[in-house]
């Protein structure tokens, strides 16, 4: 898993995201994130750097309770 | 089993249990005689007692006869199977198939059974995906197909049949003989036996416990057992129709025709098939199973009103999911195998063919310490293998449920998001899990087992010294429950002496293994023609095979300190 930049351009990515949830009810949009992560974890494929995703997720979840 | 309503029915030995339009399955059964002790009143000492004649108890018989080692095998009543024309098992997978052949009903349950190879998995009226095992490189260059389905009791039956027909019977069979107690010492068990004519007891070095999910001996050994029970419920209806649907296992995630969960449907012998019905976890077991209730739901799938008389119901039952597993598979003098061993829920088939393996890796261990070639800590890796051979079934059959009955919430959206997107992508089939089809297990904490070994070997097809075809399992069951060495390619004079030396010291049989009989230069060789066997064991230089078919051991370097070692060590010789 890599923490250093890695987006080719990453505005373009983060506005992408938040269109795409234009207009959806929360409903819709848990499940087009849940979707999209399990579209984007084929793109990782290693089980190493998905479980290191898993855990920056997480751990950094916890820091915002 | 159950207890027989009638104790002293005339035996009938033929192969009675053929279908008999609609009323069911006429069982065979096995003749009940007094045992010696109720007439002399003395206590014998056995080396090897097996309780419980089902899949695993036989097996483990069958084995030990293969291999001339004497046992005694009781059954608590006199026939196969578990109420009547039900069958637990339906689905015998490669690794199984090859141990029959092995031990000589492979070809009755060829003949028998239906081959299949076809899953086809649907959501609503969409198919997500559909596999071929057949085409699968992992098993096709077995001699076995990927996965047979028949009745367990055709199965039981013809490990019965074939334990009276052997021409040397070392295993005594006997029926209508149920164990009530049970204690140990350090070096023999005295079991309590009761039977239609009267109770007596016996001693016993080995006790093996076959007596599947209810097991007595768990609590008379004080056994620990890791376990999780789901809210999971099922409801089977096995029926015959009058026009068969194609030989594939069908799956339904989620099925419109049974409120949205899952149905699955699959062929077994004589035109029966099984149909699972995933029932709501608040289901009443009895109103689910009761006939008019079954029929609606099989007219909700065929999308009519099927006339009674295009299918029959051959038996009706609702189940609950389970998973346990005993910490210890060894407690002092008795070794648990099957379900009395370990639970696991019905996906991919791990039951029953986890406990004819389980009976498989015990036989020749058991085999080799009452012959005297082997010591105590043979029988200790009993438990190393088939401990993580079990958890790993746990493991991955909770996946399959977790899968299958997803918590609300984020388990819910994660199944419908792989779902949506398994009708599009690939990728995401992988996701959908319907159960994973068993494949042999790994030894990779075994304390007879090498790093280089641990992986079975599948029975791939050979040419015997003579040109006649022959495969693995053959030459497994010429070892007589010895370690085979194979030497691959050629041998010079010293390494054909070093290796007749070995064999001698330790018995293995040492075969060499070439391409063209032509090259052979050892009186025992075998011909791989493809390199399969080489391929399967990973193109070493020699091979050390154990008679579960297991590789212990391979290596590169002929003949060095290594090699005498790894013979060694796969028979628990301390290094």
């Amino acid at each position: 898993m890599t923490s250093e930049p890695n987006f080719e351009d990453a505005d373009a990515f983060y506005e992408s995201l938040l269109d795409a949830h234009q207009g959806l009810s929360r409903e819709q949009s848990e499940s087009l994130n849940a979707r999209l992560v399990l579209v984007l974890a084929n793109q990782v494929g290693s089980t190493q750097a998905l479980l290191a995703c898993l855990k920056v997720a997480q751990q950094t979840g916890d820091e915002t309770l | 089993m159950q207890p027989s309503t009638h104790p002293y029915a005339p035996a009938l030995m033929a192969n009675g249990y053929e279908f008999s339009g609609g009323s069911g399955y006429a069982l065979p059964q096995y003749p009940f005689s007094p045992p010696p002790e109720l007439a002399d009143l003395q206590i014998r000492r056995h080396e090897i007692v097996i309780v419980g004649a089902g899949l695993a108890g036989l097996t483990l018989a069958c084995a030990l006869n293969q291999y001339g080692v004497r046992a005694l095998l009781l059954d608590e009543d006199n026939t196969v199977g578990v109420k009547g024309a039900s069958s637990r098992g339906i689905c015998y997978a490669q690794k199984t198939l090859e141990i029959f052949k092995r031990l000589g009903i492979y070809d009755r349950i060829a003949a028998k059974g239906v081959q299949w190879s076809v899953g086809r998995t649907f959501a609503g009226s969409d198919e997500v995906y559909s596999f071929d095992l057949a085409s699968a490189s992992t098993h096709n260059i077995s001699r076995q197909p990927p996965f047979i389905n028949i009745q367990q009791f055709y199965v039981e039956g013809f490990l019965v049949e074939q334990l009276y027909q052997a021409a040397n019977r070392t295993v005594e069979l006997r029926w209508h003989n149920r164990i009530t107690s049970f204690r140990q010492n350090a070096d023999f068990a005295t079991l309590g036996i009761s039977t239609p004519a009267g109770d007596y007891r016996v001693e016993a070095t080995h006790v093996i416990d076959c007596t599947g999910a209810r097991s007595p001996f768990r609590a008379w050994v004080a056994a620990s057992v890791t376990a999780k029970t789901g809210d999971d419920r099922w409801c089977i209806a096995d029926v015959r129709f009058k026009h068969p649907p194609p030989v594939e296992r069908h799956t339904w995630i989620e099925a419109p025709f049974n409120e949205g969960r899952a149905v699955w449907q699959h062929l077994m012998a004589d035109g029966v098939w099984r149909i699972d019905y995933q029932m709501r976890p608040d289901a009443d077991p009895e109103e689910v199973s009761r006939e008019a209730v079954v029929r609606t739901r099989i007219n909700g799938q065929l999308g009519r009103d099927v006339p009674h008389d295009e299918y029959e119901i051959v038996w009706i039952g609702p189940y609950a999911y389970r998973s346990e597993c005993l910490n210890q598979l060894q407690h002092g003098r008795v070794f648990f195998v099957g379900d009395a061993a370990h639970v696991v829920s019905p996906f991919g088939a791990r039951g029953g063919n986890s406990g004819v393996q389980d009976a498989d890796n015990l036989a020749w261990k058991l085999a080799a310490v009452v012959q005297g070639q082997a010591g105590p800590a043979l029988l200790a890796s009993y438990h190393h293998e088939r401990h993580e051979a079990a958890t790993h079934n746990v493991l991955v059959t909770n996946r399959t449920t977790r899968f299958l009955r997803p918590a609300d919430g984020a388990e819910r959206v994660f199944r419908n998001a792989a779902i949506s997107l398994a009708k599009r992508h690939a990728f995401a089939r992988q996701l959908v899990n319907t159960g994973r089809m068993s494949t042999p297990n790994v030894y990779s904490r075994s304390s007879v087992c090498h790093s280089s070994g641990g992986r079975a070997l599948q029975n791939v097809a050979l040419l015997w010294a003579d040109g006649s075809a022959g495969d693995m399992a053959d030459l497994l069951a010429w070892t007589q429950g010895h370690l085979l060495l194979l030497v691959f390619g050629h041998l010079n004079e010293k390494e054909t002496r070093q290796l007749r030396q070995l064999a001698r010291q330790t018995g293995a049989r040492c075969v060499q293994v070439v391409r063209k009989a032509a090259l052979a230069t050892a009186k025992e060789h075998v011909v791989d023609s493809h390199g399969h066997l080489a391929g399967c064991a990973g193109n070493p230089r020699w091979a050390i095979v154990r008679p579960d078919s297991y590789l212990a051991a391979s290596g590169q370097q002929l003949v060095d300190a290594f090699l005498t070692q790894a013979v060694r060590s796969a028979t628990g010789a301390a290094a």
